[in-house]
């Protein structure tokens, strides 16, 4: 991203292109050593932001489309197919949840806690 | 069933795992949590009584509208699990909770890839845990369900399962497993035509980018043959049959947004008395729009007769066309007999209170309202039946 320039010396560092969304996560350290056999894949346990799957979605049809170029009744060809077909749903379905929610973060804790002192209402 | 039974640690043990037919790549997390293992084991009372509602369909899972329509009949709203993992397919509500099939995936995604197999295939679902842990749940212990993510397509480690009043199992399996099939108490197929299907799909795909019709119709004709073989025949064995076609009422029609749908209920199933028309057995048509309800193009058109469906007796109620305004559904409503209901304008006012879901204003919501107002009265018969059981037992 910068190029160290006045002593002579340019180090070129790589450039990290972030995508607006992508989170990157140190690995997980546990307090609980005998624990980490579960959790060797690493795995950050977030909603993946909805950018993500729009993506997921458009390299899973090409893919499918690739795959059955070459035979289209082949056992691969119906599982690429099926793939889009569940990522379609899970694009559907992220798109929804955004319109429906992705409100007032306040308004979705009080929904949850309706007698803590920020969320009561006096009517009278 | 046994009404009460208290289960030794032996068994309460054998649902906290159950990686037996995966891969090494899928590990469940060991809870370790003695004392409320012990806790459940003592509280293993009578009082628990839960039914179990399969719900058949093809895509949705737990977010669909008929889930969330039928957990408003029972009252509360169903959300995901707080504090859980965010892409979790649970809903749970006060009196309700709605599993999602797909978690009993053996293979993930990867995994499916690999052998070339369909989500729709039954190789790539673990039946055994299914019905374990149903059974599990409808003899009141609590779970640990395996989390399938739909965002990354792995299997995800396990979340603790209460046991509620009501569970409801929804998927693309719920009665394909016969072990699985005995343990519902009432159980629903949702079929869509194909037409129908093609029109949904491209309203929720064209959005997407890399999205065409082409590849939505490639989509729908290469999940076929397996649909065909693994999820349709589903239908002969559910208890009411929801079957949604485009209309007769607007000729060549291809937008789908008019629909045509038909409820079929099976006759003779226990606590369940289906819906009719006037008069019950007989063959009724009947178009209510006339001299006392002016309705708009294309108007409702409703018929209802017995028939006959994969040998069986069954009585079919079907409404085309749409709702317009409110006096429509409450006209409609004051004619159909054997609902269910609590009072006289409880199906309009569920229909009100989700205004916003789609087939809020055909036959889809009305058929869907309907059946979560026949499963409450099932319910809540089941429940008498077994006080009254049980109070006979004690005087004996």
């Amino acid at each position: 991203m910068t190029t160290i320039g006045a002593s002579g010396l340019s180090v070129a560092t790589p450039r990290v292109v972030v995508l607006p969304a992508v989170r990157v996560s140190a690995p997980v350290r546990l307090n609980y050593p005998w624990k980490l056999g579960s959790m060797n894949r690493m795995v950050v346990v977030k909603a993946t932001s909805e950018g993500g799957i729009s993506d997921k979605v458009e390299k899973s049809i090409q893919e499918a489309k690739e795959t059955c170029a070459d035979d289209p009744v082949s056992g691969e060809c119906v599982a690429a197919w099926d793939e889009v077909e569940e990522l379609s749903a899970a694009a559907s379905h992220a798109r929804d949840k955004k319109k429906a929610g992705g409100s007032d973060p306040l308004e979705e804790y009080c929904n949850d806690n309706p007698e803590t002192d920020e969320c009561r209402t006096y009517d009278n | 069933m046994a009404v009460s039974t208290i289960y030794s640690t032996q068994a309460l043990n054998s649902t906290h795992f159950l990686t037996s037919s995966s891969s090494s790549k899928q590990v469940f997390l060991y809870r370790r949590q003695p004392q409320t293992n012990r806790r459940f084991n003592t509280l293993i009372t009578c009082s628990q009584e839960t039914i179990v509602i399969g719900l058949a369909a093809d895509s949705g899972c737990g977010k669909s509208t008929f889930m969330r329509r039928l957990t408003s009949v029972f009252g509360g709203a169903a959300k995901p699990p707080k504090g859980g993992n965010p892409d979790s397919n649970t809903l749970i509500s006060d009196t309700t909770t709605v599993i999602c099939l797909d978690d009993y995936h053996s293979l993930d995604r990867y995994g499916r890839k690999e052998q070339k197999v369909t989500a729709l295939d039954p190789r790539a679902n673990d039946f055994d845990l299914m019905y374990e842990q149903v059974k599990a749940l409808k003899s009141g212990v609590a779970v640990e369900k395996p989390i399938y993510n739909h965002v990354t397509g792995l299997l995800d480690p396990p979340e603790l399962i209460q046991p509620p009043k009501i569970l409801v199992i929804e998927g693309l399996h719920p009665m394909f497993d016969e072990r699985v099939r005995d343990l519902l108490d009432f159980s629903i197929y949702l079929d869509i035509s194909n037409e129908v299907k093609f029109a949904w799909k491209i309203q929720r795909d064209m959005a997407e980018r890399g999205h065409s019709l082409e590849s939505i119709k490639a989509s729908i004709e290469a999940r076929k043959p397996d649909f065909d073989a693994f999820i349709d025949p589903q239908k002969q064995y559910a208890d009411a049959v929801i079957e949604v076609l485009p209309t007769q009422l607007i000729p060549d029609d291809n937008e789908g947004k008019v629909l045509r749908v038909r409820l079929i209920m099976k006759e003779g199933v226990k606590y369940f008395s289906p819906v009719y028309l006037f008069d019950e057995g007989s063959t009724i048509s009947w178009i209510p729009c006339g001299r006392k309800l002016t309705c708009s193009y294309p108007g409702i058109k409703f018929n209802y007769e017995p028939d006959s469906y994969f040998d069986h007796e069954v009585s079919v109620l079907e409404m085309d066309g749409q709702f317009d305004r409110l006096d429509e559904l409450i006209y409609v409503e004051s004619h159909l007999s054997n609902l269910s209901t609590k009072f006289y304008g409880e199906v309009t006012q569920q229909m009100l209170k989700h205004a916003d879901f789609p087939g809020s204003n055909n036959g889809t919501g009305l058929f869907q309202t309907i059946v979560g107002l026949k499963i409450r009265d099932l319910y809540e018969q089941l429940i008498a039946n077994k006080a009254t059981a049980r109070a006979e037992a004690a005087k004996a």
